[in-house]
């Protein structure tokens, strides 16, 4: 007897799911139907093919953001929200860690005496328009804290005072959240729009994430734009920036970026390689065709071609750009990079050809302080 | 780190974290963060900024609360009740917006594609992602659940409200729109 259909158990029959009795129903009615055992092989094909979604791990900053919020909410001043979901104090299992958190409080109140001015709200100061915080439209000066928003439309902007360490210009249409703000550690998102960042500060205080990577401070001034779809761009006008990219678990990048040059950035390859913004132009068409055409994977002799057109163009300055293609070239394409930076300036001691081609770090590290030096 | 597993979460961890323990929420985050970001990432089409508000938002829904969960199921399947609530509830608020930036998202979870090695995992692994996201929502939090946590049709079942038929009949029919979308691209590969 020819039953029901039963496509709608196979995905259940597959991962053992089914009672001994309707998964003898299932087989009985597979063995006499094509259609389902076509359809219990496709499904099992596509049970095999998420097999290719790695897991990811998430950036570091969520859990920053969740011990700052819940600090934030800690408070005695909490927001409507955070009153609906939590319990009242007397039957709260928090009450205990509430309490010793408070006495913590107490005992550190000396250090946050010295720390508050760059502590857990930074003021806000409206240039243009209505910048809204946190929902709020800011008409003079308002104070922005971590895990809270900043937003301008069109027509407004805004300067956000980091701690005691610079300010950033929030420019029109631009969203940005400030992920954590501590002495150690000050820590926006930009979702979209433009920032422009002055940090006068030691090194690796201050730190932008965006969809393609997270730009690190090293004591500089820049301007970082981002794309709704994550691809941006990068431009230094004093210091220096370092530019990190994790990828998923298969290359991390890191692009630093000096005062004059640029770097552009992509969610799906992290950030582009940095190029003098007085380089040719055909030095930098050829250098946006190698770093993001492969993005859509329209690669690769587009690619060598422009390679080609990058060693031929590069100045001894550009030897900023070629530096970091060392890295990024393919295996056989490496000693090309090589010979043309040694072309256009002297190997210093302590650099050998092999050392280089295999990417020592020391041997690279090494080259780029001497080659900084034409930067 | 700790080595745990679902059933020490369940006891030894959960009651330090009902007393307060900051390790022990910061054990449980660990434990649970890269399923919890994956299943977001994937289901919001590869949107970090919106795959990290959710994973915000279910860490500290989980600690203002655990104080109502009682043991008598499993931790993980109540953990992931606050996933997908999170992801749907996420999902309906920003249905228009989601729907017209899939592909430039997808991409942002991608791998570099720099070296040979990498290009052809890439490039299955996106195409893997572009079919996950096309699925409809009710599938997809499904077939996303099943991979990452590997819970049980009961403890779907829960997580996602409905019975266990449902549950089974989403995944088969989520897995077979996902094996018909990517039939070429095997094909092409040989």
């Amino acid at each position: 007897m020819f039953t029901r259909h039963v496509w709608r158990q196979l995905a259940a029959h597959i991962d053992g799911e089914l009672s001994p009795q309707k998964a003898g129903q299932v087989e009985r009615h597979e063995a006499q139907c094509a259609e389902c055992r076509a359809e219990r092989e496709q499904i099992g094909f596509g049970m095999e093919m998420l097999d290719h979604l790695p897991p990811v791990e998430p950036p570091d900053a969520i859990w920053t953001s969740i011990e700052s919020a819940l600090q934030e909410h800690r408070r005695p001043k909490r927001s409507a929200a955070w009153r609906l979901e939590s319990r009242p104090f007397e039957s709260n299992p928090w009450r205990w860690a509430f309490a010793a958190t408070f006495v913590l409080a107490v005992a550190g109140a000396a250090y946050w005496t010295l720390a508050r001015h760059a502590g857990t709200r930074w003021d806000v100061v409206r240039i243009d328009g209505a910048p809204v915080v946190n929902q709020k439209a800011i008409r003079g000066e308002g104070r922005i804290g971590a895990g809270e928003w900043i937003e301008t439309d069109s027509g407004s902007r805004a300067t956000v005072k980091v701690g005691e360490i610079g300010s950033v210009e929030v420019e029109p249409n631009t969203r940005l959240r400030v992920v954590t703000a501590r002495p150690g550690e000050h820590r926006l998102a930009l979702a979209r729009g433009e920032i422009r960042a002055k940090i006068s500060a030691p090194p690796r205080l201050f730190f932008v994430d965006t969809a393609s990577g997270t730009a690190v401070d090293l004591g500089c001034e820049y301007t970082l734009d981002a794309d709704k779809d994550g691809s941006g761009l990068l431009r230094v006008t004093k210091g220096w920036v370092s530019f990190q990219w994790k990828g998923t678990g298969w290359k991390d990048l890191e692009s630093l970026v000096p005062a004059g040059a640029s770097c552009r950035l992509h969610p799906s390859v992290g950030p582009g390689i940095p190029y003098f913004d007085d380089a040719p132009e055909s030095l930098k068409q050829a250098l946006d065709a190698f770093s993001f055409e492969r993005a859509g994977f329209g690669f690769d002799k587009a690619a060598y071609g422009a390679l080609d057109v990058v060693l031929a163009e590069a100045r001894v300055r550009d030897t900023l750009t070629l530096w970091h293609l060392l890295s990024r070239v393919q295996n056989e394409d490496r000693a090309r990079v090589y010979d043309r930076i040694a072309s256009l300036t002297p190997v210093p001691q302590g650099v050998s050809r092999e050392q280089a081609l295999k990417l020592d770090p020391e041997t690279l590290r090494r080259w780029k302080d001497e080659l900084a030096w034409t930067w | 780190m700790v080595d745990l597993s679902d059933r020490q979460i369940g006891a030894e961890i959960v009651a330090a974290c009902r007393s307060g323990d900051r390790d022990a929420f910061r054990a449980l985050y660990d434990f649970y963060k890269a399923r919890v970001y994956s299943i977001a990432l994937y289901f919001f089409h590869g949107d970090q900024a919106a795959a990290s508000d959710v994973t915000q938002q279910v860490f500290l829904k989980l600690m203002t609360n655990i104080g109502q969960f009682r043991g008598d199921a499993l931790f993980s399947t109540w953990l992931y009740r606050l996933v997908v609530n999170a992801c749907m509830d996420a999902a309906r608020q920003r249905k228009s917006e989601a729907a017209g930036s899939d592909r430039s998202r997808l991409e942002s979870v991608a791998g570099p594609g720099s070296q040979e090695q990498d290009y052809v995992r890439t490039q299955m692994a996106n195409s893997v992602r572009v079919a996950v996201a096309a699925l409809p929502p009710k599938f997809r939090i499904a077939v996303l659940l099943r991979y990452f946590e590997d819970l049980s049709y009961r403890e779907m079942a829960k997580a996602l409200h409905c019975s266990m038929g449902t549950v089974a009949s989403r995944l088969s029919r989520g897995h077979s729109i996902l094996a018909e979308r990517l039939k070429g691209l095997t094909e092409t590969k040989g």
